[in-house]
């Protein structure tokens, strides 16, 4: 008797404990993997769907859908806006209230060394064509696209290696000058003093508020242009992030076009003759005395 | 007139790739270009699934609306087609598309992108029908010949389907019928919903 059981517990019961121990183990793991729990087939329509639309385009509702409504409805305007109010708001400045002048006959002030002159002209000529190709790329409708744009986008892509280049150097001349300043924010109180015909000596360094601004958008936002600029032209990111650099090199683009306007008025007729001082490098001294006090001579 | 639509079965679709080779030779598509690709989720998964997609031919179409040169248009029967000779190769319409369906070859200067290529529905582009221009620049024009596009012509397991909307409805109706299970089809929803 004592045999019989002994043989039984070795040969039957024992084994058969270990076994179904090892298979609650076993299922026990099988429960915790997906792969396995999963039967064939039993993924719904709607999950593998969704990751058959993340292997194409990303999250074409998030990214796709604002970049999509952006570009169809508002980008356009936002330009066209730009191009026809802030020219207008300069006419009628330009009418009621008009020109500074200031004695270019008497004593001149050496303000723009020829290394300065060169790097801003450098500048000047490649973002100028910037701003021209990219508005032919945003109103390529009106010119019929084709070859002509194309073009223009070819045009926009050299120049900007080019500005990239200006932009570098302009900012490592124009940098100390270029700093903000306590005076600063009178200037921005007064509008810089263009709102009056007075001559009254407002308060500026060598670089007046609204340069300051216009020199760390064109620099700093200079730089994000060519960043996003690169990755539109090279296509090497996601499509999501393709998107976004879209939306970004537009928005700014917009602002840069504006103060480019703003520049352009100021320089070639607000102040009469101050387009001059960039060519020749000098400024007269009543101009300097007047819309640059702050600055010593 | 009829609508014409896309339909990819992905119950049925094996991931033989025979359509992207069908489009690729039968319009003599430049290296570089694939106006449709065929994906595969969870390989060798249980749940493993399979679709080919090309353009959509979206009934509104994002990029007619984002192309800053009006190079895209859609015809009466519902197939979206670009003018190569306005495109400009900005890029937007890759941009705005759920589907990746517009692709760029490489240009001539600096490399930047020559004029978007994308399905046809097999319908050619702007140019004379069966011209030789037509030809070189958008491959064949099947739809003016009466057939269906190559891809959904060569499908072996018939899962992909092109062509009248109704039918193509029916037909995969029937199918989900059938086989007792399913949802609706792919990229339906997105493509051609009205809003």
């Amino acid at each position: 008797m004592n045999y019989y059981y002994k043989v039984i517990m070795k040969r039957i019961l024992i084994p058969a404990c270990i076994a179904a121990t090892g298979m609650v183990a076993a299922m026990v793991y099988a429960g915790t993997d997906p792969v396995i729990v999963t039967p064939i087939g039993a993924g719904t329509g709607t999950s593998s769907f969704i990751q058959m639309n993340d292997a194409f385009t990303g999250d074409w509702q998030q990214y796709g859908q604002t970049f999509t409504n952006l570009q169809a409805g508002l980008f356009d305007q936002l330009f066209l806006v730009i191009l026809t109010l802030i020219p207008a708001v300069f006419l009628l400045h330009y009418i009621l209230i008009g020109a500074k002048h200031f004695d270019h006959e008497g004593e001149d002030v050496y303000f723009f060394s020829s290394t300065t002159r060169l790097i801003h002209w450098v500048a000047a000529v490649s973002f100028s064509l910037l701003v021209v190709t990219g508005l032919m790329i945003i109103f390529g409708k009106l010119l019929g696209g084709g070859t002509l744009i194309m073009g223009g986008r070819i045009v926009h892509i050299a120049s900007a290696l080019v500005f990239a280049v200006a932009a570098v150097f302009m900012f490592l001349i124009w940098l100390k000058d270029m700093l903000p300043m306590p005076y600063d924010i009178a200037w921005l109180f007064i509008m810089g003093g263009y709102l009056s015909k007075k001559k009254k000596p407002i308060p500026a360094g060598k670089f007046n508020a609204g340069q300051k601004m216009w020199f760390w958008l064109a620099t700093v936002g200079g730089l994000v242009m060519a960043y996003t600029g690169w990755y539109l032209y090279t296509f090497q990111v996601t499509t999501d992030q393709l998107r976004i650099l879209a939306i970004i090199h537009n928005f700014l683009g917009a602002a840069m076009i504006a103060m480019f306007l703003v520049h352009l008025y100021m320089s070639m007729f607000a102040i009469k003759g101050a387009l001059t001082s960039m060519i020749t490098g000098y400024k007269p001294r009543e101009e300097v005395e007047i819309l640059h006090s702050r600055y010593k001579i | 007139m009829g609508r014409m639509k896309f339909l990819c079965d992905v119950e049925r679709c094996i991931d033989c790739s025979g359509c992207v080779v069908a489009c690729k030779e039968g319009n003599q598509i430049p290296v570089g270009v694939n106006r449709r690709r065929v994906i595969t989720i969870n390989q060798g998964k249980p749940g493993e699934k399979s679709i080919s997609v090309a353009c959509m031919h979206c009934a509104d179409a994002p990029c007619i609306a984002v192309c800053p040169v009006d190079a895209i248009y859609q015809r009466d029967d519902g197939i979206v087609l670009v003018s190569k000779e306005t495109c400009i190769g900005c890029g937007y319409c890759f941009m705005a598309c759920p589907f990746g369906a517009p692709q760029f070859p490489s240009g001539q200067v600096f490399g930047a992108r020559g004029a978007m290529d994308k399905c046809t529905f097999c319908a050619g582009g702007p140019e004379e029908n069966f011209s030789e221009k037509e030809r070189k620049l958008y491959g064949q024009n099947r739809i003016a010949e009466g057939k269906v596009p190559l891809c959904a012509a060569m499908c072996a397991t018939k899962s992909l389907l092109a062509g009248d909307a109704d039918i193509v409805a029916d037909v995969y109706r029937e199918r989900v019928f059938k086989r007792g299970s399913g949802s609706n089809a792919w990229g339906w929803d997105k493509a051609y919903k009205k809003k």
